[in-house]
């Protein structure tokens, strides 16, 4: 099966939220009450029921004027996934379309990998004691269908497709926009399964890391300590059994030489 | 395992409570943390009815850890936790015999440097393993980077520990013969002792404090 990406094109994006929308309806996550902060980004962020935020913010545009961009926020659904490396239970696992599914029956709500996860994405729900997050619909990619979000996309900002396709699409339209656009996404975390094509620095925008990368506390973790202590287990065992067939115990019994020998 | 007359005391109800205390909460907290560490030993889980509930059992066991902890170094601290230069420095040169033939290793008291340093082992990452391990517990609104960094404190906790528990484990058994009554009955033999902690005994024969099944525990007179 080959491997599937969602493009989203902030230059053709014009933040309807239709897709924000549609993630909800889909995967049905009813919105809830929240209070008028002055801005379109409502909630403020990703929430247990909200999977796909689009985030707006108005930043100077260097000539005394103000730029409004926005981007959509979700989960990235990385090749080389922090969250699949920490989860104890499985739960976060690649699909065959190299997404990242989540599975809440074996979620135990322990929420390691909020602090693996270098976007900031997975969420915690205190009601069901489970994480929460984006799986790229799996259960509409898997029956041949785009995501809702792409579905809905009324702009064509949202594209959906193998992934050689997609990139293919992506490089094409930074060419033909020949300004400072660029493509985010697929040249860090082995290439994350949501590709961005953006208009501006990765700096300008609000929680969107520069440099994304597998936490270093999670290579200690488990890349070192975890084989470590696997080494280490077998080291004591193994040598507590050579020590006894080899050195033998310790003598405690106070018996003089010979006296326990027969000679 | 009853005491014969001429054992000699070594732990009374208090240290031996203590030490199973400690020893058992240790032992579920290793296999229930295993269990979820990896995922070929997620089974572990089924007896409790799941992964979720094995965490209960890990957490809830981190918090009767936590007073076992602090009664075993208040308890042990004094015996255990301090080396004495240059004779530890001399047992540890010479791994106490335990590892090559030494003719006659230096002279310890009641706990010799490998016990030393599993008991300093336990102290100090069992207190890091029990920061570590509530702000596992309970990481929202704390510090991302700091939370971060609490996985691989905790993992690093066990690489140290386990290895002490089961050398501790093998030499209080089978390694050592006739070590396992003093965390039963709380008597070993005199021989055991004359290898174990000669310094000790004769420490307690000098100032009396030497209790012997059988025997009236003032009499001095030895």
């Amino acid at each position: 099966m080959s491997e599937k990406v969602k493009l989203y094109d902030a230059t053709k994006c014009t933040a309807c939220r239709g897709c924000q929308l549609a993630c909800k309806q889909w995967n049905q996550l009813p919105a809830k009450q929240t209070i008028n902060r002055g801005t379109y980004q409502n909630p403020p962020d990703l929430q247990p029921n909200t999977w796909l935020l689009m985030r707006f913010q108005e930043i100077s545009d260097g000539n005394g004027g103000v730029k409004w961009i926005y981007r959509k926020q979700a989960c990235m659904h990385c090749t080389d996934a922090a969250c699949v490396k920490v989860c104890p239970s499985g739960a976060l696992h690649y699909t065959k379309y190299g997404t990242v599914s989540m599975d809440p029956a074996k979620c135990i709500g322990c929420k390691e990998c909020i602090y693996a996860c270098p976007f900031d994405v997975p969420r915690y729900d205190p009601e069901t004691d489970k994480i929460a997050k984006c799986d790229m619909c799996f259960s509409r990619i898997d029956n041949g269908l785009e995501p809702a979000c792409v579905k809905a996309c009324p702009t064509g900002a949202l594209q959906f497709g193998d992934k050689e396709k997609m990139l293919k699409l992506a490089y094409a339209r930074v060419k033909e926009l020949n300004g400072n656009a660029y493509v985010y996404g697929d040249k860090f975390v082995g290439g994350t399964h949501m590709i961005y094509v953006l208009p501006e620095e990765a700096s300008v925008y609000d929680a969107l890391p520069e440099k994304p990368r597998v936490p270093i506390s999670v290579i200690a973790w488990k890349d070192l300590l975890k084989p470590l202590s696997l080494l280490a287990t077998g080291g004591v065992l193994l040598g507590a059994f050579l020590h006894y067939i080899l050195h033998g115990p310790k003598d405690t019994s106070g018996d003089q030489a010979g006296q326990g020998g027969g000679e | 395992m009853i005491p014969k007359k001429g054992m000699i005391k070594v732990s009374d109800g208090f240290e031996r409570i203590i030490h199973w205390w400690l020893a058992i909460t240790c032992l579920l907290l290793i296999l229930t943390g295993l269990g979820m560490m990896f995922h070929s030993l997620n089974f572990l889980g089924i007896p409790v009815g799941g992964l979720k509930n094995l965490k209960l059992v890990h957490n809830f066991t981190g918090i009767l850890f936590i007073p076992a902890l602090f009664f075993a170094i208040l308890t042990w601290w004094r015996e255990a936790g301090v080396f004495e230069f240059p004779e530890d420095l001399e047992w540890i040169k010479c791994a106490g015999g335990y590892l090559w033939h030494v003719d006659n290793p230096p002279e310890t008291g009641k706990y010799n440097p490998g016990q030393k340093a599993f008991f300093l082992a336990v102290a100090v990452f069992g207190v890091l393993m029990v920061i570590s391990g509530l702000i596992m517990w309970f990481p929202l609104g704390m510090p991302r980077g700091l939370v971060a960094w609490m996985y691989p404190l905790h993992a690093l906790g066990l690489l140290v520990i386990f290895p002490f528990f089961f050398i501790h484990l093998y030499l209080g058994t089978i390694g050592v013969p006739g070590s396992a009554p003093a965390i039963f009955t709380g008597y070993v033999t005199r021989s055991w002792c004359e290898k174990q902690c000669p310094k000790w005994l004769k420490e307690m024969e000098e100032t009396g404090k030497l209790e012997v099944f059988g025997e009236e525990k003032d009499a001095a007179h030895h």
